[in-house]
């Protein structure tokens, strides 16, 4: 015990020691470095700035632009705004989120952000006004002001005619086969400021037939009326040319009035035709098969569409137990006009009955398929009627025999 | 061939002569009429609302008219002309003491059996012939249909089948009458043989089926099995010349029929894809594959018919004919 006591007694004061040490330390030279800091700055500065002191709107347009407080002092000041200068012809007031400003507090060595709103009035005039904010300390002792100059353009009623329509279409680009149809929507706006007739025009590769109608409507047109700022929705209908290749095509589409003159420019990505022929070489569709032997056909597969066809799978349709084959059993990719020849076996089961079966071969090319029809006559084998033959030969044979050696002749 | 001419010659002359011949052909003609005309006048009244009927001539011979068709009447009761044409063809000869008067005559033993053998064969193929032409005629009256080629060749195909078929039966008989003196002894045996041949096999057929593989019992028989019993039955019943000759006959007669197996078995082997798609296209079988299907069946006919005649010959010729 008294060991444990004597040993204890110096660590405790030890560690009591280093830590209010510490804590002294750290709080003296915190307080210092603060009041170091605070001992660069002047002992009051305030300052009030716009965002930007010279701006360019349209007559009519609103004015919202941020302006910076500032208190660069040491000490914390409540600052009172105000708009020393309001030009003739606009509204205008300063104010944060929520309420109209005069005054605000400001933290020593901190800024806060305002709002200048300013309203044109009707019928003012284009021109250059000056705006000017003032900031003041309650004691009067400092202020600052900032100016801010607002140059406003004449309406540009000209230039509102020279684009006086506008297209717009979602989807400019449209992907498909050849014999396909293309649909593309376009949204005509007018926005001139009287009902105009619009022509419309489009101009797209030779032998290409373009036609415009009327969203859900199946007639052909070739002008709309439109109100003023009315937008109208038109679809245009490419029917791309049966022979050509696959590629990009660019389509033109003028929309014009006397007045004004919009174009847009569509494309149609071609993929070519898929197509697919398939059959026999001689046309004939049946085939004479033997119970339990194989027969054998050659279809041919032809791509008579102008894109590649891939991955393209032979199937059969057959009663069970049947066999039917084919080689190559699958044919991976076709260019256009290839011709492919496939064999196919047939084998009918052995306890197959005589007569005719239906047997379906399928050329699937997944987008395309071609479907032949084959009659398979099941036949009886000869071999029983050679061996009857025989039995009978052999009886009659015997016969003759009988006869030649019982005759008695 | 002098004597064989001769004899040849005196037994038609006989046969077509005799009252026994006369009442035969005349039951036979007037049954086989009686069945075609029913079958003409069912068929009348069927074909008049059914299209695309294929080989109509030849319901005349296969449609159950009344009781029976004209193709199983002469399953059933064809053999009786064979057998009455020659039951006491020989040993009435013996009996009467003829036979060593005809042999001592310029003529060989064998011409004797041998005419008599070709004498019955031929009024057979006269009589049957003759009922044919005369069904086909009162077809054409009756229904206005006119065969086809194919048809006339499926006529005479079960012509040739039916005179081999008979002329079996007048074998065995001929042949009974070599073995017994008796003409009633003879006659009795044919007929006994007839008999047992033509229905008892296809009920002992069905015995031994059942008592190999037993079936009935819902719950255990297995396809498997049912089969099988149809195998054992089908194979047991083929035994009798009058199975084979209605099978052989009923596929000829029928192009629309594939097998000469009867329908059930063929619901039980077929599958349900392999059904639909032979059903796809409903086309009857040509002449040679009918053939084909049924030339077993025609090769037993025709060899044992020749055996039957083989063995009456071998023991005519050598058997002591003076005592």
């Amino acid at each position: 015990m008294r060991y444990k006591n004597n040993s204890r007694f110096p660590l405790t004061t030890f560690l009591s020691v280093l830590v209010s040490f510490l804590i002294l330390c750290g709080w003296s030279d915190a307080f210092g470095e603060d009041a170091a800091a605070k001992k660069d700055l002047p002992a009051r500065s305030i300052a009030i700035s716009a965002e930007y002191t010279g701006i360019i709107i349209k007559a009519d347009d609103d004015i919202s632009m941020d302006l910076t407080v500032a208190n660069k002092g040491r000490q914390d000041e409540d600052i009172d705004v105000s708009l020393t200068s309001v030009p003739k012809g606009w509204d205008a007031r300063i104010k944060t989120y929520s309420f109209d400003v005069t005054g605000i507090h400001v933290a020593s060595d901190s800024s806060k952000s305002l709002t200048l709103k300013a309203e044109p009035q009707d019928g003012l005039k284009p021109g250059t006004y000056i705006f000017r904010v003032l900031a003041q300390t309650r004691d009067k002792k400092l202020s600052s002001s900032s100016q801010i100059t607002v140059t406003t353009t004449p309406k540009e009623e000209e230039k509102k005619v020279a684009r006086g329509i506008n297209i717009v279409t979602s989807y400019p680009v449209l992907k498909g086969p050849t014999d396909g149809k293309f649909e593309f929507s376009l949204e005509v706006e007018n926005k001139l400021d009287k009902e105009t007739i619009f022509n419309l025009t489009a101009q797209g590769p030779e032998n290409w037939d373009i036609n415009f109608k009327p969203a859900y409507e199946e007639k052909y047109i070739s002008s709309i009326r439109s109100k003023e700022g009315q937008s109208q929705t038109v679809a245009v209908v490419v029917k791309p040319f049966a022979l050509a290749e696959a590629g990009e095509y660019p389509i033109k589409v003028k929309v014009s009035s006397p007045e004004a003159e919009a174009e847009a420019e569509l494309t149609i990505v071609l993929t070519g035709t898929y197509k697919l022929d398939a059959g026999t070489a001689n046309g004939l569709l049946s085939i004479n098969a033997l119970k339990g032997k194989p027969a054998n056909l050659s279809i041919y597969a032809k791509n008579t569409g102008s894109a590649t066809l891939e991955n393209i799978q032979l199937l059969s349709f057959k009663p069970e137990n049947w066999k039917v084959e084919f080689t190559p059993e699958n044919i991976e990719t076709m260019a256009p006009g290839d011709f492919k020849q496939v064999e196919v076996t047939i084998t009918p089961t052995d306890q197959a009955l005589v007569g005719d079966y239906s047997v379906v071969l399928n050329v699937d090319a997944g987008k395309v398929s071609k479907t032949l029809e084959l009659r398979v006559s099941v036949r009886a084998s000869t071999a029983w009627a050679w061996i009857g033959i025989g039995i009978i030969l052999l009886v009659v044979i015997g016969l003759v025999v009988l006869f030649i050696r019982l005759g008695r002749r | 061939m002098q004597g064989l001419y001769a004899i040849f010659k005196k037994e038609l002359r006989d046969h077509f002569t005799s009252y026994r011949f006369v009442i035969l052909f005349a039951l036979i003609a007037m049954v086989s009429f009686i069945s075609s005309y029913m079958a003409g006048i069912h068929m009348r009244e069927n074909l008049e609302g059914m299209s695309g009927v294929k080989f109509p001539f030849l319901l005349l011979f296969s449609s159950t008219g009344a009781l029976f068709s004209m193709i199983q009447f002469v399953s059933f009761f064809g053999p009786l002309i064979g057998l009455v044409l020659g039951f006491d063809s020989i040993n009435r000869e013996r009996a009467h003491g003829t036979l060593i008067k005809l042999v001592s005559q310029p003529i060989y033993r064998d011409a004797v059996i041998n005419g008599k053998f070709l004498a019955g064969v031929v009024t057979i193929s006269i009589m049957l012939i003759s009922i044919v032409l005369v069904i086909s005629g009162f077809g054409l009256a009756l229904v206005g249909v006119v065969p086809g080629i194919e048809e006339i060749w499926r006529i005479i195909v079960y012509l040739i089948l039916s005179i081999f078929y008979i002329s079996l039966w007048l074998g065995v008989s001929i042949l009974f009458s070599i073995f017994f003196k008796g003409i009633a002894t003879s006659a009795l045996a044919s007929v006994a043989l007839w008999i047992f041949l033509s229905f008892f096999v296809s009920l002992g057929a069905d015995v031994l089926a059942n008592t190999i593989v037993p079936i009935g019992n819902a719950n255990e028989t297995t396809p498997e099995d049912v089969i099988k019993n149809y195998r054992i039955k089908e194979t047991t019943a083929r035994f009798s010349p009058m199975v084979l000759y209605s099978e052989a006959t009923a596929t000829i007669i029928d192009p629309m029929q594939k097998t000469t197996r009867t329908s059930d078995l063929i619901n039980l082997r077929m599958n349900p894809m392999e059904e639909m798609l032979s059903s796809r296209f409903e086309n009857p079988l040509t002449l040679g594959q009918s053939l084909l299907v049924v030339f077993p069946h025609t090769t037993a006919l025709i060899a044992i018919t020749l055996i039957c005649f083989a063995i009456s010959y071998m023991v005519f010729m050598v058997q002591e004919i003076r005592t």
